[in-house]
């Protein structure tokens, strides 16, 4: 190769990294100011809100929590109790024992005074079968209690036994860990009852981090920030995911993703896209992209909806390991749900779904960390070979890194003057700093799993899950 | 002085490109300051702004109680009630101390009834708090006007029933929302009528609200449901079924019996959930020709 034919190749590599870098800088200032939009407008619309209507009114619509539980015997009973202890007047629980191998099933048994009861599944989508079948409570108290045990399956068919047994119109499909407030329910089904013109298919909530949070009998008593740097970094990601992407992808209805820890189905439609798809490790997502596709192929206006309120209240990883197992699942699952339908990309038929919502999925969530890794690695040997132009390459590390921290600035503004729940003295000057130490720590963890993930997906098929180590809510940590 | 020459001096000798580069950095890095600063500043000013809140409830609501509880023998104002009063009247020309006074106002018109609500909304009426929410009800801006009639229905406002009735269309599903519940609120069964005008959709959970505030009414005697169960407005007529449902009206058979043939899927079905609610098999005969369709 002649130093012309190098110097040609250096040159396309520049363009490329420099509009790759404008067009992702470009969309988030796009995505920050839309949301901002949509946050006011959201607030507005709620500042007079009466959700006590729905309490006591004989038109509420029915819904069914499903939580999956998989070796949850820690914390199953207590968490079970949480889940029991909501406001809303139409609905009922139903835990699938996805084949647990410890005593998750005899905990909840004794717990809810369980017994078994004769059960004929409709079975609408195809699972896994029952083991010991379906318990109730025979005590009134836990009358909203259905369990399921059944065979191992994954999530995905846990989810779709809950979907065969509900008799509701709405599912709540949540992990059965999280901790969901008591007004969670009545704030997600409005979006829902609210739709006159168009069918809203699914809604999500936001998802909180609750580590270091107080939580008695089930329910948050006091919000806190975690002194582990690496929670506290994931805190940070959230509220820039869940403030300031999903509430602008909201806004222009292109949401894809709606978080497999809590969200309200409209059950009908997701029965009849076929439930959740058991091969893949993001069902979440693959579900919400099936579903717009069924809506967008039968031509119905569709919405899918978000509620922006801090409603559900998650355990995050609280090591580099479990984190990366965590992220390492998620790339997988969204390669797998982009390759399974990429019919939709770039295709005028799905509309905006087709034209902006996955082509930006493919380009900034699927392909960005190859993008990154490449310039990395082109860094390196530019770096080895002596041929860096130092002004350039310090400038051009300076605009992401300020870039990065603005952003995040911003998702904590935004958070201020909206649910403003980190109020403690030092938890600002905890959550500035931050901005800053964040793009150090986790941004280069997030961006390992992410590889680990591809080479994972492409050479490592047998991998499904990955252990999530739990310590428990109750127990939260407390260094 | 040097240093400063120096680095303008490089800055201009350096390509475009750097020079762009520069100042986006530059820029970048003024707005995160500017950004933290009024961070800390918003986060002062919202403890400030809560406290504050906390002071001027704990004070009205005392004010407010020594208000309801001062009244003369003879049924008049006594002078401590003309005192607080003045004493209010002047402190809501201060917004975050009005929007106190209605807090607690409206709080406390949610648990008391009779001569206390009375006196209440007489005291709503005498601080010229009313005049204030009817100035927002002319508001160009949704929310104001949304709130605005929510304020004037907790208060039991007849007055301005024509100003509000002309909301029932209104453009904002909030606006409209808050118009016609209060419409029902204040007029009852009688307060429906707007739905002879309605255009627009009466989504789900308005007509939850509806019913809900329909059902809370002392007085259930209710009203000719039937000609809405003939409105071209879809929404209408589902509404009506779930009050031929909620209600029983047994006699409004035929009219649900026409309603399986009725173009609208939805309508068909759900007067098929209400005919089998109220009459069972009796309606077996009826529904049986629809299925067959």
């Amino acid at each position: 190769m002649d130093s012309s034919t190098a110097q040609i190749i250096i040159e396309i590599f520049h363009y490329l990294f420099f509009t790759c870098s404008v067009l992702a800088i470009l969309s988030y200032i796009i995505l920050s100011v839309i949301s901002a939009r949509e946050t006011i407008e959201y607030v507005k619309k709620n500042s007079f809100v009466n959700y006590n209507h729905i309490l006591s009114s004989p038109i509420s619509p029915s819904i069914t929590i499903i939580a999956p539980a998989y070796n949850e015997s820690l914390n199953v009973v207590e968490n079970v109790r949480s889940l029991l202890s909501n406001h809303y007047p139409n609905y009922n629980v139903i835990i699938v024992n996805d084949g647990s191998a410890d005593d998750s099933l005899e905990k909840l048994i004794e717990a809810y005074d369980l017994e078994h009861i004769d059960y004929e599944v409709n079975g609408k989508i195809e699972t896994q079968p029952f083991r010991r079948g379906v318990f109730k409570s025979t005590n009134p108290a836990f009358e909203k209690l259905i369990v399921v045990d059944k065979e191992n399956g994954g999530k995905a068919d846990a989810l779709n036994m809950g979907l065969n047994i509900s008799e509701s119109k709405y599912v709540a499909c949540i992990d059965v860990d999280c901790l969901l407030l008591e007004d969670a329910l009545q704030k997600m089904i409005k979006p829902f009852m609210e739709a006159s013109d168009h069918k809203v298919i699914a809604a999500g909530g936001v998802i909180r981090i609750a580590n270091s949070c107080i939580i008695k009998g089930g329910k948050l008593i006091e919000v806190n920030l975690p002194k582990n740097l690496l929670v506290q970094a994931q805190i940070l990601e959230y509220l820039r995911a869940f403030l300031l992407g999903r509430m602008a992808w909201s806004r222009l209805n292109g949401l894809l993703v709606i978080s497999g820890a809590f969200g309200i189905f409209d059950k009908s439609i997701a029965i009849e896209v076929g439930g959740y798809d058991t091969k893949t490790v993001g069902e979440d997502m693959e579900i919400i992209v099936r579903m717009r596709r069924y809506m967008e192929e039968q031509n119905k206006k569709y919405r899918v909806a978000y509620i922006p309120d801090p409603l559900c209240w998650t355990e995050a990883p609280d090591n580099y390991k479990t984190l990366i197992s965590q992220r390492n699942r998620w790339t997988r699952g969204t390669i797998e749900t982009l390759r399974k339908h990429r019919k939709i990309a770039f295709n005028r038929n799905y509309g905006k779904f087709g034209l902006i919502s996955y082509p930006y999925w493919l380009v900034f969530e699927r392909l960005a960390p190859i993008i990154e890794l490449t310039g990395l690695i082109y860094f390196g040997i530019l770096v080895s070979f002596g041929m860096v132009h130092w002004e350039y390459a310090v400038l051009f590390i300076a605009i992401a890194y300020f870039f990065s921290v603005l952003f995040s600035t911003v998702a904590l503004y935004s958070e201020e003057l909206t649910y403003n729940q980190y109020k403690k003295r030092g938890a600002g000057y905890r959550l500035i700093l931050l901005c800053f130490i964040e793009p150090l720590i986790l941004h280069p963890v997030v961006l390992y799993a992410a590889i680990r993930g591809n080479i994972d997906y492409y050479f490592n098929k047998k991998k499904k899950w990955g252990a999530m180590e739990r310590k428990g809510m109750a127990s939260a940590e407390t260094n | 002085m040097n240093i400063y020459q120096h680095l303008l001096e490089f800055f201009n000798e350096t390509p475009f490109l750097i020079k762009f580069a520069i100042i986006v950095v530059v820029v970048m890095v003024i707005t995160i300051i500017v950004l933290i600063i009024s961070l800390k500043m918003i986060r002062s000013l919202l403890n400030i702004k809560d406290k504050e809140i906390l002071g001027y409830k704990k004070e009205y609501e005392a004010l407010v109680v020594e208000y309801l509880f001062s009244e003369a023998q003879t049924g008049e104002l006594s002078d401590k009630q003309h005192s607080i009063i003045l004493k209010i009247k002047e402190d809501i020309k201060v917004i975050p101390r009005r929007k106190s006074v209605i807090t607690v106002l409206s709080s406390l018109m949610n648990e008391v009834s009779g001569e206390m609500s009375d006196a209440i909304q007489t005291l709503y009426h005498k601080t010229g708090l009313i005049s204030y929410a009817k100035v927002r009800l002319k508001s160009k801006k949704w929310h104001l006007v949304a709130k605005a009639i929510g304020e004037l229905r907790r208060f039991k406002i007849h007055e301005v029933q024509d100003e509000v009735s002309k909301y029932i269309n209104h453009p904002r599903v909030e606006v409209r929302k808050e118009a016609q519940l209060y419409l029902v609120h204040l007029f009852k069964f009688k307060g429906l009528n707007f739905l002879d005008d309605l255009e627009l959709p009466l989504s789900e959970w308005h007509q939850l609200q509806l019913l809900e505030a329909l059902l809370n009414l002392e007085d259930q005697k209710i009203c000719d449901i039937k000609p809405w169960l003939k409105s071209a407005n879809i929404s209408v007529v589902l509404f009506a079924l779930k009050l031929v449902k909620v209600y029983n009206q047994f006699e409004l058979k035929d009219t649900l019996v026409e309603l399986l043939s009725h173009p609208e899927k939805e309508v068909k079905l759900y007067a098929s959930v209400v005919l089998n609610k109220l009459f069972g098999y009796e309606v077996a005969a009826s529904l049986k020709p629809n299925y067959i369709n």
